[in-house]
């Protein structure tokens, strides 16, 4: 019985859900794509960005953006307190994380691999003007790289005021571009860098600035969120 | 010339598509967790691996990135199948044998672990 209602309201919704879609034409640019054509030849004219997304994403809808990045900061702030421990008098803290100690090769391997990593994601947010990705994508990478390090080796471990500080400095420098938008333009995070040209490293005016700020707030959040997590479910298990 | 190379390409991208499928076969099919591990593996970094030299016959210009990620994919492949075979190992699991034998509980006396049936897991 289940079954045929849950058949029928698929069909009903799925029915007018066609429907509609059915009106929207696609492939042709009436008035209703103005936006979205003004956003295509603005990215490329006016910021001189190659990669339109990023475009987009950091300078017309860069308001946005910061609006992301400090969602992802009120999360790790948020998880941060839930996990937050306070050391007693006579309680110690393990020094080690994991049970088991990894293996000879997984050393190896992950020594090799965090720098590459760490590279490879630095490269990602610097190019995030030329080629797909961008701030968040860096980040992840070299927040993995970390990742792999904390599994890897049992005192690994993260130095939280750096991490912090590169945090709290990146967040600084990602508002304080939106204002120098401000003063010397007309509006909060307006492009007034200059821009050079299309496609080469330096361009795009305050978008890889921006993005690089992105990148490593992103990273160190990341960082920090990962090491809170794996260090304070082993001081549970005591 | 370039045909030549194109063709060559094709050949290479057609070993790699074969190879990915033995491998995601083989993960179905195989009975226990190491089998998998080593169809899952194996196949899968000679398919990636063949699929990326063909596509560098195809566009010489990505010659040197494809390289690189084929490099990343030597290392990272068989790590990380040799990890998760390993926390396998010491979360207990033993290899599925008719004549129950474990090569590597004679080499490891690390870890003391509770045997764990021998049921392939659904």
């Amino acid at each position: 019985m289940k079954k045929y209602v849950a058949v029928v309201l698929l069909l009903f919704f799925g029915y007018y859900l066609l429907l509609s879609f059915l009106q929207l034409d696609f492939g042709r640019a009436d008035e209703r794509m103005a936006v979205s054509k003004d956003y295509l030849h603005e990215s490329v004219a006016t910021n001189k960005v190659a990669n339109v997304i990023t475009s987009i994403v950091v300078n017309f809808r860069g308001f946005d953006t910061l609006g992301e990045v400090t969602v992802l900061f009120l999360a790790s702030t948020a998880l941060a307190s839930i996990l937050y421990r306070r050391n007693k008098p006579g309680v110690k803290v393990p020094k080690e994380r994991i049970l088991t100690s990894a293996s000879h090769l997984l050393h190896i391997g992950a020594k090799v691999l965090f720098p590459i990593s760490i590279v490879l994601g630095a490269y990602i947010f610097i190019h995030g003007h030329l080629t797909p990705g961008g701030g968040f994508q860096g980040g992840a990478v070299i927040a993995t790289g970390v990742l792999l390090m904390i599994l890897s080796y049992r005192k690994f471990h993260v130095n939280h005021n750096i991490v912090s500080w590169v945090e709290s400095i990146a967040g600084i420098a990602f508002v304080a571009i939106g204002f120098t938008g401000l003063i010397f333009g007309t509006s909060f995070l307006e492009n007034v860098f200059p821009v050079g040209t299309l496609n080469a490293l330096m361009s795009g005016g305050a978008i890889p600035l921006i993005y690089i700020a992105v990148g490593f707030k992103v990273g160190a959040e990341l960082i920090g969120l990962l090491d809170n997590i794996l260090l304070n479910n082993k001081e549970l298990k005591q | 010339m370039m045909e030549i190379l194109s063709i060559i390409g094709y050949i290479f991208l057609s070993v790699g598509a074969v190879f990915l499928l033995l491998g995601g076969l083989g993960i179905f099919r195989m009975p226990d967790y190491y089998t998998r591990v080593q169809a899952g593996t194996k196949a899968s970094t000679l398919g990636a691996m063949s699929t990326i030299i063909g596509v560098a016959f195809l566009q010489p210009d990505w010659a040197v990135k494809l390289l690189v990620i084929l490099v990343f994919i030597a290392f990272t492949n068989p790590l990380s199948s040799h990890v998760l075979a390993r926390a396998t190992y010491k979360m207990g699991q033993k290899p599925l044998s008719k004549e129950n034998i474990d090569a590597y509980e004679e080499v490891d006396h690390s870890t003391s672990r509770k045997p764990v049936t021998n049921k392939t897991t659904k």
